[in-house]
């Protein structure tokens, strides 16, 4: 087996690792470069805590064989606050209660992340939606739901950041 | 069994030789990758759909040609396709839906695969490239029969139904997220008031999507009434082949099928 190097714009940084064949982009992003937000669940994509965004899309990244994506732009929990100030959604997670064991977090932000840069305004409906795919095995579901629609708020009342308008 | 290559071709030419030479074909990642992520890959050169430029979707006088590798996400943004979407939105989460693709679609196992069910009931067919040439195959075909080794399913062709003629309904264990209990696509031409023709797919009762021919027998010539429907879910318990699993057992599933063929035409009782 030939393992490859592959080379990722991580969280806006370019990045060169070697990867095996078959290597999951999860596994790149942990074992390579050291990013362990996104977490090692199922490895099935059934539970969407290594959930990251792939060209500004949430996917779990246990299903991505990263050489399938050579030159993308990956974006995972720690690009997501990188001035070190945390964002809105960040920010109403810990102001709602939104974790409690902490090993959906990640994944539960990235898929809120997402969803809130296409849908700024999101129901109650589309938040459990863009969801459906994070289990939370504390439960605390309620909370979650709640900390999205109140990102979305802080985000709408948020004076635009110049990186935000530039994005 | 260890992976010894992702191959990632860039042309449909180079993908279809990839798979005549052998490459097993991975479409979005999303069957494949849990077998390799657990050491259970059974084939050790895979061949990655994602930037094989199988991902267009051409819609033009009433038909959508639907590339291979394009993302069930795309299929529910196009414009064109927005009668799919109810489906597509039944299928596992968003973020699986940015990665699994129609092609993968059908050959996935049931009780998942819900929009080869889709595929089925519009009667589409398949652009096949294989080591002797392209070839076009119906859907039910493929489903049945599958393709041979060293093809690969570039393109599904798909008939756009009619205004008022799709329905579609999907009885699950959760609202969202959860694979099939008994699915129900069709298409179903009215005249006068009776049913003219109609096409019934359905899944989650078979080992692959499956047509109603019973149930459409019984439709035929006759209004969409509550009875008649209930009439027609009756006799297409000859037309399936349940199965037990996690989600609903073979008495479940077999009992509930009525139930579901009509709310698929009328909508919750």
């Amino acid at each position: 087996m030939a393992s490859k190097i592959v080379s990722l714009v991580v969280n806006a940084t370019e990045r060169e690792f070697i990867a095996r064949p078959g290597d999951s982009l999860l596994s790149a992003l942990r074992d390579s470069l050291g990013l362990t937000a996104a977490k090692r669940g199922c490895a099935q994509g059934g539970c969407g805590t290594c959930t990251v965004r792939v060209d500004g899309r949430a996917v779990p990244s246990c299903l991505v064989a990263v050489e399938t994506i050579e030159g993308g732009a990956v974006q995972t929990l720690e690009g997501v606050a990188a001035d070190g100030e945390l964002d809105e959604v960040q920010s109403s997670f810990v102001d709602n209660f939104a974790t409690q064991c902490g090993f959906c977090t990640a994944g539960m932000i990235m898929a809120a992340e997402a969803l809130l840069e296409t849908n700024p305004d999101p129901s109650e409906a589309d938040v459990a939606e863009a969801i459906s795919g994070n289990v939370c095995r504390c439960t605390g579901y309620r909370s979650i739901v709640n900390a999205i629609l109140d990102a979305a708020r802080r985000r709408a009342t948020a004076t635009p950041s110049i990186e935000r308008v530039a994005r | 069994m260890t992976v010894r290559a992702v191959h990632v071709p860039e042309s449909a030419e180079t993908a279809a030789a990839l798979v005549a030479a052998g490459g097993r074909v991975m479409g979005g990642g999303t069957v494949v990758m849990p077998l390799v992520n657990n050491g259970g890959a059974i084939e050790p050169e895979w061949v990655s759909l994602r930037r094989a430029g199988l991902d267009a979707i051409r819609v033009s006088e009433g038909t959508a040609g639907i590339g291979a590798a394009t993302t069930l996400s795309a299929i529910e943004a196009h414009p064109a396709l927005g009668f799919l979407r109810p489906a597509v939105r039944s299928i596992a989460s968003p973020a699986v839906r940015n990665l699994a693709t129609v092609g993968g679609n059908l050959f996935v196992a049931q009780p998942y695969g819900d929009l080869a069910v889709c595929l089925l009931a519009l009667d589409a067919t398949c652009e096949i490239a294989g080591p002797g040439g392209l070839r076009v195959a119906a859907v039910a075909d493929v489903l049945t029969a599958g393709i041979a080794a060293g093809e690969l399913v570039q393109a599904v062709q798909v008939p756009l139904p009619g205004g008022g003629t799709w329905y579609y309904h999907k009885a699950m264990r959760r609202r969202l997220n959860s694979a099939s209990i008994v699915t129900v696509a069709a298409v179903a031409v009215l005249a006068s008031g009776v049913v003219a023709s109609v096409r019934i797919a359905l899944g989650g009762v078979a080992p692959r999507p499956v047509r109603a021919a019973a149930a459409e027998r019984a439709l035929v010539g006759r209004p969409l009434t509550h009875d008649v429907l209930d009439e027609a879910g009756r006799a297409a318990r000859t037309d399936i082949e349940p199965f037990d699993d996690a989600y609903a057992s073979v008495w479940y599933r077999t009992r509930v099928l009525p139930v579901h063929l009509r709310r698929a035409f009328l909508g919750p009782d």
